[in-house]
């Protein structure tokens, strides 16, 4: 064989990367863009998005562990513990290297002694506890938060994939698995093509990709693709409580998303700052006022710190915050707010744009 | 390299420690790093120093044939076994041999081409006596062929690896999904390891960066 020279090789490696730039570029290319807005204001803590995701969607052998839905208190480690300091996405449009969460760090599907309890006759004498002697789970510092009383503070941050529109997974794998949806930008990953490599979840700054031990091969929130084609929500938003899970296109100048994201500029996205433009966006939490020394109420100052926000979602919150409260302040004064009559949702199925319909109408799928 | 004419069966040499491989000639093989700048992946590019890539670089192999059968043995220095993925940033220890599946002169470290294909014998320590046939027309696109004609056994001790691959010569019925061999010809061979422990998977291993020729004695 004859010898390739230095300046040869250095061409290949060029052509070689910019046929891989360019079929990067075909599985990026979405024509719309779904997306969420969450509107931190109202959430509960409550786990239902996280539940309806579960049993929806990761009830399989090997996906015990997986929850595609989380719900974190902040500030606090979230899902996977410490995943803010993990690495990954891109600075200046190159990629960062990223860590890989162990199966503790996302928390264990833990074994709990149902027959003992409820069929073993021990109903009165043991408590349904899990085995072990577990030390982290999913939502292990729930409502701790931060803060010091009288002036201790939380909030709930839900978090799915955010179908960014740049996607660092998307970036990684070295076997073209990862792709947009063309007609809704909605992130997949082809279980035909991945071979469970997962330089996409080293790569993943949200850490929103799991994988898979029985089957081999990583899976992530899928934005219920087989709902939303027959025209239905998501199932964290269908079931959620408090209203707060937006659901639709980005460029429908029509829906609640397209308003809150581009025309009122009041919902952001989370830590922005890693370059994959995520497409789920949050509406800031407003703070109660503090108290002072002496325990009367200080207006002057937010019990969030500003600067906690600010290192969630970017500069523009305070923007943002001031906004909701000139707005508030409209009400409160007598007059209307479009943006905080959007945001209390007066009519459930505003939230959801074009993805209203019941899915207990729907025809069941025929097997 | 010599594939050696044996009179064994398959039974004793598909045994990583029969005593049978001790007449058979061992070639020491120099691995290098793969290329940074082949991997069909930014991300790779940029989260890995080329230096760090390929912990194994010393692999030692041993060709055979019975004539109807042909053999590899592969062994190399680990002081780690790395078998289960027991956790999401645990990697299994591997390895695979390469040829051209229909002849030509593919690019090695580019897993062949659209026109000019390879077949890998893949392994990997979690599969345990489980290979793969694989087959791949350029970078990022192997993929496991649904029968898999190869054999394979495994032993890990004295911190080293001792693998077997077996496939008969010719496999008549899957042409197009793996490489076919005959007494009296040679063909183009290369070998990977990957090294668990080192992350290593995909392209990320090391590799014997050129063709070997390897003649299979009448
Ligand atoms: S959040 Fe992570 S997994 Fe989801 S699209 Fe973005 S980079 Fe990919
Ligand atoms: S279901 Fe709604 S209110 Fe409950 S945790 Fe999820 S987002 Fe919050």
């Amino acid at each position: 064989m004859a010898e390739v020279s230095e300046q040869q090789k250095q061409q290949r490696a060029k052509e070689l990367a910019s046929e891989l730039k360019s079929q990067k570029a075909l599985l990026k290319k979405s024509k719309r863009q779904l997306a969420m807005v969450f509107d931190l204001n109202k959430c509960l803590g409550c786990q239902t998005c996280t539940i309806a995701c579960k049993t929806l969607w990761t009830r399989d052998e090997g996906m015990e562990y997986m929850w595609w839905a989380t719900v974190n208190t902040q500030p606090g480690k979230g899902t996977p513990r410490d995943w803010e300091k993990m690495g990954g996405g891109f600075r200046d449009e190159e990629p960062q290297a990223g860590k890989l969460p162990t199966r503790r760090d996302f928390g264990e599907a833990w074994d709990f002694n149902y027959d003992e309890v409820f069929y073993g006759g021990k109903g009165n004498s043991v408590h349904l506890q899990p085995s072990g002697d577990p030390d982290w789970g999913p939502n292990w510092d729930e409502d701790q938060g931060g803060g010091q009383y009288p002036n201790s503070f939380y909030f709930y941050l839900p978090r799915i994939c955010n179908h960014c529109t740049n996607p660092a997974c998307l970036e990684a794998c070295p076997r073209n698995a990862i792709y947009k949806r063309e007609e809704d930008g909605i992130v997949v990953i082809s279980e035909e093509r991945c071979k469970g490599y997962r330089f996409c979840t080293e790569a993943c700054p949200y850490k929103k990709i799991y994988f898979n031990h029985v089957r081999q091969l990583s899976q992530k929130c899928i934005f219920c693709y087989p709902r939303i084609e027959k025209g239905v929500a998501t199932a964290c938003a269908r079931q959620c409580p408090g209203r707060l899970r937006f659901v639709g296109y980005l460029d429908d100048e029509n829906g609640p998303i397209h308003k809150l994201v581009k025309q009122w500029k009041v919902a952001l996205p989370l830590h922005a700052e890693h370059g994959t433009q995520p497409n789920v966006y949050y509406v800031p939490p407003i703070s109660p006022p503090r108290f002072d020394a002496d325990g009367n109420i200080d207006e002057s100052k937010p019990r969030i710190p500003t600067d906690y926000l600010k290192y969630l979602f970017g500069p523009d919150v305070e923007q943002v915050l001031a906004t909701l409260k000139s707005e508030m302040a409209k009400t409160k004064a007598g007059g209307k707010s479009e943006i905080l009559d959007t945001l209390i949702v007066y009519e459930w199925k505003s939230l959801f744009g074009p993805f209203t319909k019941d899915p207990a109408t729907l025809e069941p799928r025929k097997v | 390299m010599i594939c050696k004419k044996v009179a064994v069966a398959r039974e004793q040499l598909i045994d990583p420690v029969a005593a049978e491989w001790k007449n058979v000639p061992a070639e020491p093989l120099k691995m290098d790093a793969t290329p940074l700048a082949n991997q069909p992946s930014e991300y790779i590019k940029a989260s890995r120093d080329e230096k760090q890539i390929g912990k194994i670089r010393n692999l030692l192999v041993q060709a055979a044939h019975n004539g109807s059968d042909i053999f590899f043995r592969l062994t190399w220095e680990d002081e780690s076994q790395n078998v289960d993925i027991t956790d999401n940033n645990l990697f299994p220890d591997g390895c695979g041999i390469l040829m051209p599946l229909n002849g030509g002169d593919p690019p090695i470290d580019e897993m062949g081409s659209k026109d000019w294909p390879v077949n890998a014998w893949f392994w990997r320590a979690d599969f345990k006596d489980v290979a793969r046939n694989t087959i791949a027309r350029g970078l990022g696109t192997t993929q496991f062929s649904k029968q898999c004609p190869i054999q394979v056994k495994s032993t890990w001790g004295n911190a080293a690896w001792a693998v077997v691959f077996a496939r008969p010569l010719a496999v008549p019925q899957q042409q197009s999904e793996t490489v076919q061999l005959e007494a009296g010809k040679s063909v183009k061979i290369g070998f990977a390891i990957w090294e668990g422990s080192n992350g290593e998977r995909a392209g990320v291993k090391s590799f014997s960066k050129e063709w070997r020729e390897l003649a299979l004695e009448i």
